[in-house]
């Protein structure tokens, strides 16, 4: 400090800390320790595992160079990128069209494909795996399609990646069609532009983001799926599978630490890519836009139309293939209808305990995972000072999304299977599985959450303190009831996905704690493709029934609260 | 000034001393001190960004100061955090909870003070009947219009009976009509329950109607304190010159230790004027308002010829452009419609206007705007 003639720098004032500040701040290191034991500990084990020995001693880069110097294994990555790659591009195309004409175009019926598209997210992803059986598989309806060639491989995965990606990247891109601004448009009409050259110069910029970031978010769920590949892979071997046949096939736990890191890679790069342009986006739709209402075209809708259709008739035939194929006595020889398969006890993969054992896991993870992450969130973002450890714990809320599911068990057996882990009881356990999915899908949550939350007046706190009320009080009787709608579909949103997921959990449960997804999978891999396909239909009905349900209490409570939300 | 003489002898409730904020490298507040007498309703007036709210929210311990000092009632509350400290708060935004009636917002920090439900209640009836929204107490705050919010917002903030009110900006989400009608309102409210009260706006008309006493900021200092008359009829800079009221800014220079020469005429000085005096080039201020046309002769100080060269219709009074030299030369006077069709003032006519010594300040030239 070089202070002017005789001047003293006066002292700095120190705020005294409120009860409400040091609640808040517990609160807050409380979260943080929760994502460190529940992320960055797993996952440290789990880097720390590939550059060790099977006896645990420090081999440096050993592991990663017998990686890349067995052909076996790193051809995977070939393959996957050849995957990700070839499904992003499809899967965007159409998807692109799809939300195109949902967004800009007039035809009937938009409530119903958009519906039918949203479908593949109440499935697991191996659905249309064993569904593709049916339909091109050996002894499949439409195999002919094929000619020569095989579903079990490049084609297979291609086709259930593009099913399994569609819906994530239609919302995507629905947004960013949305938020078209109509002035723009008038503006192009006015001057007399070409629907050509409108195209380009107006839509193609404003959707720019939204493509991008639908492009990353496609990559990163194709490169990280287990699911599909395993199914309907057959030798084909991609990243995420080798992962599985590395541990579970040969116990190799070094080596699937290190096909995890090489994994992981590409998903952070895209998910990097994708933060930063999701950025830009949010920039653009809160600058004030006036909406666009599409004008008829009969032509062009007529061709829309049928697009709309032929996309819709394919994944409801997708579903409905499987949902047939459960119901068949023995395909292909007995096609009377029965319930046989549904008759999951007397087959292997855990019977309907597993089932139960599902909607146990889910609503755990719904309540638990609701009260964790929205709390979380809100004390991140109304705490005072804390800044440091605020912008940690809001980067660590990050790392999830850039974390494949397989990753992440594999990175839980590492750390809590540790002998030295003092927390090691709860490997094993129903616990453990509702925890790491909880981590698993920590980051779409939070963000919902930050959203709703910084919708919020950000003087209720400091009104409430002016009243000497406690902050908590204010959370649990303005801020809960205020963001309830977006509470709902964060619970929605972790039921659906803890009922359908596979990759986090599969090296996790135990004979007592299995899923209804990995008794799929199970039963699939030891041959049982039919009722494999019944427990995917359970829990299809499953997602599809809490979503109605959900639907039903949104609008009620709509009807009830809006006497105070505004329309 | 005898008031102040008196405000010397008492005890300031809110002393401000030596206040600093800054946020990184930017400082928003440098070095302020100010005092605030209990019952005294005092507004912080000055441009977008001079850090208005920011003092504001040191005070309530919102944001805390960098450097310096805070008192109220004669207690230290530099470092005390905002639920500690005793005041209640208006907003911009209101920040009515959205989901809670207009009877739970006002009631909203009695439940924790009070035990029985009647008495809350009856208290919140007190606190509507106040803000003149009897029966409203079981609608929604977004069934309510923006007046209504308003005052619903001012119910909650005095429920506590808080030593000090802090108000940032209350009615500037408002209409002009209702604004205007509010005002009034507050002040004979704030009057009535003797509340110490703290204000902060941009609205110099609202400063002069409602403050008795106005903190005029810039660049995150005090560029005058004093009563809106002190402010607006001896502003202590030509910021404050310019930013209350309308001012004419006039290119003067020194002619002798008494006078200034405004073009070829010259002017007299106030005693306190001339103690600027120096040898830079001068600007003179005089309100339109205050030149004169009526009475005028030859023994009249400071009267000089003009043209007419404009002449706005502004409703009640018309404001003409009015030329004393070469070409730019120009001062503006607001004449009455009357005295405009007595003296036939129309473009081009000749009339002999007059700026009494007391009307007229100067500044030196290089602190203009
Ligand atoms: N949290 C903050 N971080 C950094 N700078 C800030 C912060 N809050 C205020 N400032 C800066 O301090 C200055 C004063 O801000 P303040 O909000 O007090 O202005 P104001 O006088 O209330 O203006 P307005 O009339 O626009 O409300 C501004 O330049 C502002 O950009
Ligand atoms: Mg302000």
């Amino acid at each position: 400090m070089t202070d002017q003639g005789f001047s003293v720098t006066p002292p700095v004032v120190k705020a005294r800390l409120s009860r409400d500040d040091w609640v808040m701040r517990a609160f807050i290191v409380g979260i943080g320790l929760w994502l460190v034991v529940t992320l960055l500990l797993p996952l440290y084990a789990m880097l720390s595992k590939s550059v060790q020995s099977k006896d645990g001693t420090f081999t440096g880069l050993a592991n990663y160079i017998e990686y890349f110097s067995t052909p076996a294994l790193f051809n995977s990555i070939n393959n996957s990128f050849f995957i990700a790659i070839t499904s992003t591009i499809i899967t965007i195309s159409l998807a692109s069209v799809f939300a195109f004409v949902l967004a800009r175009s007039s035809i009937p019926f938009k409530g119903f494909f958009k519906g039918a598209a949203l479908l593949p997210l109440l499935a697991p992803s191996l659905l249309p795996g064993i569904s593709f059986v049916y339909l091109f598989g050996r002894q499949g309806v439409l195999k002919d399609l094929l000619g020569d060639a095989s579903i079990y491989g490049p084609i297979g995965i291609i086709m259930g990646e593009v099913f399994y990606t569609f819906p994530h990247a239609l919302m995507i891109l629905i947004a960013a069609f949305s938020i078209a601004d109509a002035r723009l448009y008038e503006a192009a009409q006015v001057l007399r532009t070409g629907r050509i050259r409108t195209f380009f110069t107006v839509t193609l910029p404003g959707i720019k983001y939204g493509l991008i970031s639908a492009i990353f978010v496609v990559f990163t769920l194709v490169i990280t799926d287990f699911g599909i590949p395993k199914v309907i892979g057959g030798q084909y071997n991609v990243l995420a599978t080798d992962i599985y046949k590395q541990v579970i096939g040969q116990q190799n736990f070094e080596m699937g630490a290190v096909v995890s890191v090489v994994l992981l890679i590409p998903a952070v790069v895209a998910f990097a890519v994708d933060r930063f342009v999701q950025r830009k986006q949010v920039a653009m739709l809160t600058a004030r836009a006036v909406p666009y209402e599409p004008k008829p075209h009969f032509w062009l809708d007529s061709v829309f139309f049928i697009y709309c259709v032929v996309i819709s008739a394919m994944i409801i035939g997708i579903i409905g293939m499987a949902g047939y194929a459960s119901f068949v006595t023995f395909w292909p020889y007995n096609l009377e209808l029965s319930l046989n398969n549904y008759n999951f006890d007397v087959m292997d993969g855990g019977g309907w305990a597993s089932f139960y054992n599902s909607l146990k896991m889910a609503t755990y993870t719904a309540i638990f995972g609701t009260i964790i992450i929205f709390t979380g969130a809100y004390m991140v973002e109304k705490a005072k000072g804390f800044k440091a450890i605020r912008g940690v714990i809001q980067f660590l809320c990050m790392i999830p999304m850039a974390v494949p599911g397989m990753v992440l068990g594999l990175a839980y057996i590492f750390f809590f299977n540790h002998p030295d882990n003092p927390l090691g009881f709860i490997y094993g356990t129903m616990p453990i599985l509702v925890i790491v999915t909880i981590a698993h899908f920590y980051t779409v949550s939070h963000l919902t959450s930050m959203t709703a939350l910084k919708q919020m007046d950000p003087e209720f706190e400091t009104v409430s303190a002016s009243l000497k009320v406690p902050f908590f009080r204010t959370f649990l009787k303005v801020t809960v009831p205020v963001c309830l709608p977006a509470i709902l579909d964060i619970s929605i949103y972790l039921f659906v996905n803890a009922m359908t997921t596979v990759s986090a959990v599969i090296f996790l449960y135990s004979t007592d704690t299995s899923l209804a997804s990995i008794a799929a999978l199970n039963m699939d891999d030891a041959g049982d493709v039919a009722p494999a396909a019944a427990m995917c239909m359970v829990i299809v009905a499953t997602s599809a029934t809490v979503r109605l349900i959900h639907a039903l209490l949104s609008r009620g409570l709509q009807l009830k609260t809006q006497a105070w939300r505004k329309r | 000034m005898s008031k102040d003489v008196a405000d010397q002898k008492r005890e300031a409730y809110l002393r401000v001393r030596n206040v600093t904020k800054k946020f990184g490298s930017f400082t928003a507040l440098r070095d302020i001190s100010l005092d605030v007498y209990e019952g005294e309703f005092v507004c912080f007036l000055g441009p977008s960004g001079c850090g208005k709210t920011t003092l504001l929210r040191a005070i309530a311990g919102l944001d805390i100061q960098t450097h310096g000092s805070v008192f109220q009632g004669g207690r230290d509350i530099s470092g005390l955090p905002a639920s500690e400290r005793d005041f209640g708060i208006v907003f911009q935004s209101y920040a009515l909870f959205p989901n809670l009636t207009v009877n739970e917002n006002v009631g909203y920090g009695l439940v924790n003070i009070r035990s029985s439900k009647a008495e809350i209640a009856a208290k919140v009836a007190e606190l509507l009947e106040l803000v003149g929204l009897p029966e409203q107490g079981d609608k929604y705050p977004s069934q309510l219009s923006g007046g209504q919010q308003q005052r619903v917002a001012l119910a909650r903030a005095l429920a506590m009976s808080p030593g000090l009110l802090l108000l940032d900006e209350p009615l500037s989400a408002l209409d002009a009509k209702v604004r205007v009608h509010l005002r009034h309102e507050m002040k004979e409210l704030q009057r009535r329950l003797g509340v110490t009260t703290v204000m902060v706006t941009h609205d110099q008309e609202e400063a002069l109607t409602m403050a008795d006493r106005i903190v005029v900021m810039k660049d995150g200092v005090i560029e005058q304190v004093g009563t809106p008359e002190e402010i607006y009829r001896n502003p202590a800079s030509a910021f404050v010159a310019e930013f209350v009221g309308t001012m004419n800014f006039l290119n003067a220079s020194k002619a002798n230790d008494e006078q200034i020469l405004l073009g070829e005429n010259l002017l007299n000085l106030d005693e306190a004027e001339r103690q600027k005096l120096n040898g830079s080039p001068i600007l003179a201020c005089v309100r339109p308002e205050d030149i004169q046309v009526r009475n005028i002769d030859d023994a009249t100080e400071n009267a000089f010829m003009t043209t007419v060269k404009d002449l706005e219709f502004l409703g009640s009074f018309c404001r003409a452009t009015l030329c004393y030299g070469d070409e730019g030369s120009n001062i503006n006077a607001d004449f009455s419609i009357n005295l405009v069709r007595d003296r036939n003032i129309i473009p081009g006519a000749k009339i002999r206007v007059a700026i009494p010594a007391n009307s007229l300040h100067i500044f030196p030239a290089d602190t203009a705007k």
